[in-house]
C-alpha cells in the first residue's frame, strides 16, 4: 500500500476540520432562549448571513424551565429570551434583565398599537425603563356554539348561566380561574384581597357547578364539545382552539367578553450576561421584521404583534397576564375546588 | 538457477494468486450473502417476535380490564348498592353504607392494583355516598364531610349516559382528585358502570380507580427484562414510559409525543394500521438503539373511537449481538475457507508447475550435459504431450549430434592419413615429429627419420597397372608396419615415398640395426595376386640430434641419404654423411 495517498488524505481530512472549527472561534455567537415555534432554523440562518455571526438557540417548554435556565450563572448563560408579562417582573426584579436601547429596534414602529404604548402594557416598564418588547401574545375568547345562542355571548358570567348547566367547558387552571371570577365579582384579576378569597373561591364551586368539566388538553376540549353538545368553552388556547374546532366541523363562534380576555403576552429580553447588547437587540428588531413575524402565525398560528388579528377587533380589551397576588393559595384552594370538596371543608364560614 | 527461478515465481506464482483470489471471491461472496440474508431473517425474526409479545400484552391488559369491569359491574348489582339510595330511614342507609363500604374493602385487599372503589350520586352534584381509599397500606373508608362532589368529572357524566351494565373506561389522567389516597397525583385510570334501579332510574354509578403503575407491573411480569413498556393515549402523549420522567407531559404544561420518539407510530394515531414495527435499522440510527413495535388498541367503548397504543421495545444489542455473532461466525468461515482456497490453490498451481519444472531442468540438463532426463511421458494431458514432444526432439538431437560427431572423427582422420594405405600423412607425421624432437630435446635421448623410397615404382606401375601399384603400396605399408615398434610411427609421404620416425633411442647404433631389418624384408619378394613380385627400396636415414637440429634439417638429410642410396643404384640403405655399406 503506498504511503503517499494515505498522507494526502490525512491532511486534507486535517485541514477540512480545521477549516470547520475556526469559525466557531473566530465568528461573534449570539445565545438565544425561546420556545419552540420562535427562532425557526432558516430565520435564524438568514439572521446570521446577514450580521455574520452564529446563532445558538436553545428551547424551553414552560415557565418554570425558563426561570431555571436564566437563573443559572446570574443570566451569564444567554444573551436573549422569550418571556410572558407575567414572569418578566421576577426578571425586572432579580436584577436579571437589562434596560433596552429602543432606538436599536426600530421595528417596534410596526407593531400593533396596543403594543406600542410600551408604558401601559404591565410588567415590561420599570421607572420609565424598558426591558421587554412584546414579540407574540395568545388571548383566552369564548368559543360559542352558533346553533345553542341565538346572541353571541358577551360576558364570561354566561359561563355561571344555569341555562347551559352541563353544557359548559371550562379550563383546569388555578390562576386564570381565580382571575375570571375575581374579574367578574368586580376585583382585580391578578390582586384579589384576602377577605374575598372566600368568596371567589365560592363563585368557582358555583361554576363547577354549572360546567360540564374542565379540560385540560385542546384535543381533549375538541371532543367534549361535540360529543356532549357544548354550548360554551373557554378558549385557554385561544384562536388555536378555535381553528381546530372549525376543523373538526363544529359550527363555532368567537368573542372577546366585554370585561376583556386574559392573555398572555411574551416578550424578547436582554439577559444581565448579554455579551453584545447592540447583537441581542438587533436579534429583536430582526423577530419584528414583517417577513419574520408573519412566520410566526403562518407557521404556530401565533398572533404576531405586526397584523392585527381578524379575531380581535380594536375595541376589544385585552389583559395581559400579571403576576398574581398568591399563586401558591389560588393553586391550593383550586385543588380543594376541582376535588370537588364541599364548601365548608375548605372555606372559612 | 536464477532464470529458471523467475519462470517458477512467474508462471506459478500468478496461476496460484488467480486459483486463490478466485477461491477468496468465491466464498466471500457467498458468505457475504449468507450473512446479509440471515441478517435480514434474523431482524425480521425479531421484529416479529416482538410485535407478537406486544399483541399479548395488549389482550393481556384487555383482559385485566375485563375483570376489573366484572368487579364493577358486580358492585353495581348487589342489592345493597340499590339499598343505599333507597332506605327507608338514615339509620338504615348507613347500615347498607357500612355494609357496601366493607364490600369495597374486601375488594380492594384482593386487589392491590385498586387505589379506591367508590358509589356516586347522580344527585348532589355527584356527591360520594361511599368511598374507600387505600391510603398506604390501610383502607379507609371515607366520610360525611371529606366525601365530594364529582358531576364535572367525566367519568361521572360519561357514565350516567350508558345502560345497565355498560362499563366506561376514563382516560388515563393523572389522578389530582383530593383526599387520603395514595392515588394522589399518580397516573390512574377508572372503571366505571351505572347503577340503575328496578324501573330503570339511573341512582348513581360505582367507580373503580386503578394505579397504572400496578397495571404497568401486571402487564411487565410476564416479559423479558430488556423489554420496555409504552403506552400512549390517542394523541400520543406518553402515559407508560421507561424514563417516568418522559409520561404525562401533558399534566405538566408539556406535550411528550409518542410519534416524536418514533415517527411510525404517527401512521397508528392517524388510524392507518393497527400495528406497526419500527425496523432494525432504523432502530440503529435514532431512537436510542431500540427497536419497537406498536399496537393500536380499542380503549373504553366503541362510539367514541377511543384507543391508546401499546408499544414494547427492546434494545437493538440483543438482535445486533446475534447479527454480529453470527457475522463473526461467518468471518471464520470465510476465513477458514480462503485458507483452504489458498492451500488449494498453491497445491494445484504445484501439480501443473512441477512438471513444467522438471521440464525446465530437463532441457537444462539436456542442453548442458546432453544427457536425456526422465520426463512424464505417460500423462495423458497436455504436459504429457508436451514431454513427449520433448523427449521426440531430445532423441532427433542426439541422433543428429553424434552423426555430426562421427563425420567429423572420419574427416579428421582424413586430413591426418593416407587414405590408401591407412598410414598417417605427411601433416600428421610432422605433428608427431615435431612431438617427438621436442620430447628428445627434454629427455636427451635420440631418434631417428628413415625414409624409405621404392625402387622402379613407376615399372610396376607402367607394367602391372595402378591397381597392383596400389596393392604393391599397401603391401609395403603393412610390412613396414610390422618391421618396427607400436611407439614408432610409419607414415606415407606421398607416391611411393614411405617415412618412418623412429623413437626414444638409446643409441644410435641401433639404428643400423633397424635399417638392416628393412632392408633385408625388401629382399623378400612381396605376394601379389597370387604371384611373386620383387620390391625393392633405398632407405636413408637421420637422426637427431646429431643428422639437423630441427624437423626439416633432419628431414632434408634424411631425405639426402635416401637420394644417395638412389644414386648408388637402389635397394641400399644410408646414413646421413655416412653411408651404410650395401648388401644385394
Amino acid at each position: 500500500m503506498p504511503m503517499f495517498p494515505i498522507i494526502c488524505r490525512l491532511f486534507a481530512t486535517l485541514s477540512v476540520s480545521l477549516a470547520l472549527s475556526l469559525p466557531a472561534y473566530a465568528v461573534e455567537t449570539l445565545r438565544v432562549l425561546a420556545w419552540p415555534g420562535y427562532a425557526d432554523n432558516d430565520l435564524v440562518k438568514n439572521f446570521e448571513k446577514r450580521f455574520d455571526v452564529h446563532v445558538e438557540v436553545s428551547f424551553v417548554s414552560s415557565d418554570d424551565m425558563l426561570r431555571e435556565k436564566i437563573s443559572a450563572n446570574q443570566g451569564g448563560d444567554f444573551d436573549v429570551f422569550a418571556a410572558n408579562t407575567a414572569e418578566m417582573q421576577h426578571y425586572i426584579s432579580q436584577k436579571l434583565v437589562v434596560p433596552l436601547q429602543l432606538s436599536n429596534i426600530p421595528n417596534t414602529a410596526h407593531q400593533l398599537p396596543r403594543l406600542r404604548n410600551l408604558q401601559a402594557i404591565p410588567g415590561i416598564t420599570r421607572h420609565g425603563q424598558v426591558f421587554a418588547i412584546p414579540y407574540t401574545y395568545s388571548e383566552m375568547g369564548l368559543i360559542y356554539d352558533r346553533k345553542q345562542f341565538r346572541k353571541p355571548p358577551t360576558s364570561m358570567a354566561a359561563m355561571w348561566d344555569p341555562r347551559y348547566k352541563g353544557l359548559v367547558l371550562a379550563f383546569d387552571t388555578s390562576s386564570h380561574n381565580f382571575s375570571i371570577a375575581s374579574l367578574l365579582l368586580g376585583g382585580s384579576p391578578f390582586q384579589i384581597e384576602d377577605k374575598q378569597f372566600s368568596k371567589v373561591a365560592e363563585h368557582l364551586i358555583a361554576l363547577r357547578r354549572n360546567v360540564l368539566t374542565f379540560y385540560t388538553l385542546p384535543e381533549e376540549s375538541v371532543r367534549l364539545f361535540r360529543k356532549h353538545s357544548v354550548a360554551l368553552l373557554f378558549a385557554n388556547y385561544g384562536s388555536q382552539q378555535l381553528k381546530q374546532l372549525r376543523d373538526a366541523g363544529a359550527d363555532v363562534g368567537y368573542v372577546i367578553p366585554r370585561e376583556g380576555a386574559l392573555a398572555r403576552l411574551d416578550c424578547w429580553a436582554i439577559t444581565r450576561g448579554v455579551k453584545n447588547q447592540r447583537l441581542a437587540e438587533s436579534w429583536i428588531n430582526y423577530t419584528l421584521e414583517p417577513s419574520v413575524s408573519e412566520e410566526l402565525t403562518r407557521r404556530q398560528g401565533l398572533a404576531s404583534t405586526i397584523e392585527a388579528s381578524p379575531l380581535i377587533v380594536k375595541s376589544d380589551k385585552l389583559i395581559w397576564l400579571r403576576p398574581v397576588e398568591n399563586a401558591q393559595r389560588r393553586a391550593v384552594l383550586w385543588s380543594h375546588i376541582i376535588s370537588g370538596d364541599l364548601p365548608e371543608k375548605f372555606l372559612a364560614p | 538457477m536464477k532464470f529458471s527461478d523467475h519462470i517458477k515465481l512467474g508462471i506459478g506464482f500468478k496461476f496460484g494468486s488467480l486459483l486463490a483470489a478466485f477461491g477468496i471471491l468465491a466464498t466471500s461472496l457467498t458468505g457475504y450473502y449468507f450473512y446479509s440474508s440471515s441478517r435480514n431473517m434474523l431482524a425480521s425474526a425479531a421484529e416479529r417476535d416482538l410485535l407478537t409479545s406486544t399483541q399479548v400484552v395488549g389482550r393481556n391488559m384487555k383482559l385485566i380490564i375485563d375483570m376489573i369491569a366484572e368487579d364493577s359491574q358486580l358492585l353495581a348489582a348487589i342489592p345493597v348498592t340499590s339499598n343505599v339510595f333507597n332506605s327507608p330511614d338514615e339509620l338504615t342507609a348507613e347500615r347498607d353504607k357500612k355494609v357496601l363500604a366493607d364490600t369495597f374493602t374486601a375488594m380492594l385487599t384482593a386487589h392491590p392494583e385498586y387505589f379506591q372503589i367508590r358509589l356516586i350520586s347522580t344527585s348532589q352534584h355527584g356527591l360520594e355516598l361511599v368511598r374507600v381509599d387505600r391510603n398506604g397500606k390501610t383502607l379507609t373508608r371515607v366520610l360525611d364531610a371529606n366525601l365530594q362532589e364529582k358531576a364535572h368529572y367525566p367519568y361521572v357524566f360519561d357514565t350516567l349516559r350508558l345502560a345497565r351494565g355498560d362499563i366506561y373506561l376514563s382516560d388515563i389522567t393523572i389522578n389530582h382528585e383530593k383526599g387520603a389516597h395514595s392515588g394522589l397525583n399518580k397516573p390512574t385510570v377508572t372503571v366505571s358502570t351505572p347503577v340503575i334501579s328496578s324501573n330503570g332510574k339511573k341512582l348513581g354509578l360505582i367507580v373503580i380507580n386503578i394505579d397504572l403503575n400496578g397495571l404497568s407491573r401486571l402487564l411487565k411480569s410476564n416479559l423479558p427484562s430488556t423489554y420496555q413498556l409504552y403506552l400512549s393515549n390517542q394523541w400520543g402523549d406518553f402515559l407508560i414510559h421507561p424514563d417516568a420522567t418522559q409520561t404525562f407531559g401533558f399534566d405538566k404544561g408539556k406535550r411528550i409525543l409518542i410519534q416524536d420518539s418514533f415517527r411510525p407510530v404517527l401512521s397508528l394515531i392517524h388510524g392507518k394500521g393497527m400495528n406497526v414495527v419500527t425496523n432494525v435499522d432504523e432502530g440503529r440510527q435514532k431512537q436510542d438503539g431500540q427497536v419497537a413495535a406498536f399496537v393500536r388498541l380499542p380503549f373504553g367503548d366503541t362510539i367514541e373511537k377511543r384507543f391508546v397504543i401499546l408499544g414494547l421495545s427492546q434494545p437493538l444489542d440483543n438482535i445486533t449481538r446475534e447479527t454480529t455473532r453470527l457475522g463473526w461466525d461467518t468471518f471464520q468461515i470465510i476465513l477458514a475457507f480462503s485458507g483452504l482456497a489458498l492451500i488449494l490453490s498453491m497445491l494445484v498451481s504445484r501439480i501443473v508447475t512441477g512438471p513444467l519444472n522438471a521440464m525446465v531442468s530437463a532441457i537444462n540438463r539436456f542442453s548442458k550435459e546432453h544427457v536425456i532426463s526422465t520426463l512424464p511421458l505417460t500423462r495423458n494431458d497436455e504436459l504429457g504431450l508436451l514431454s513427449r514432444s520433448f523427449h521426440d526432439m531430445q532423441t532427433q538431437i542426439m541422433a543428429h549430434l553424434s552423426e555430426l560427431n562421427e563425420n567429423r572423427k572420419a574427416l579428421d582422420h582424413l586430413t591426418r592419413h593416407d587414405t590408401l594405405t591407412g598410414l598417417p600423412n605427411r601433416r600428421m607425421f610432422f605433428d608427431r615429429l615435431e612431438h617427438a624432437i621436442a620430447s628428445s630435446r627434454r629427455s636427451g635421448k635420440h631418434l631417428a627419420v628413415l625414409f624409405v623410397d621404392l625402387d622402379r615404382f613407376k615399372e610396376i606401375n607402367d607394367t602391372f597397372g595402378h591397381a597392383v601399384g596400389d596393392k604393391v603400396l599397401t603391401n609395403v605399408a603393412i610390412l613396414l608396419k610390422s618391421s618396427v615398434r607400436e611407439v614408432d610411427t610409419v607414415a606415407r609421404l606421398g607416391g611411393d615415398e614411405f617415412v618412418i620416425l623412429i623413437d626414444m633411442i638409446d643409441d644410435p647404433q641401433h639404428v643400423t640395426t633397424i635399417v638392416q631389418k628393412l632392408h633385408n624384408l625388401f629382399q623378400r619378394a612381396l605376394q601379389i595376386d597370387g604371384r611373386d613380385m620383387h620390391v625393392y627400396a633405398s632407405i636413408g636415414a637421420g637422426i637427431f640430434p646429431r643428422d639437423g637440429k630441427d624437423a626439416n634439417e633432419l628431414m632434408q638429410n634424411a631425405d639426402q641419404s635416401m637420394y644417395n642410396s638412389k644414386k648408388d643404384g637402389g635397394n641400399t640403405s644410408s646414413f646421413h654423411a655416412f653411408r651404410s655399406e650395401e648388401t644385394s
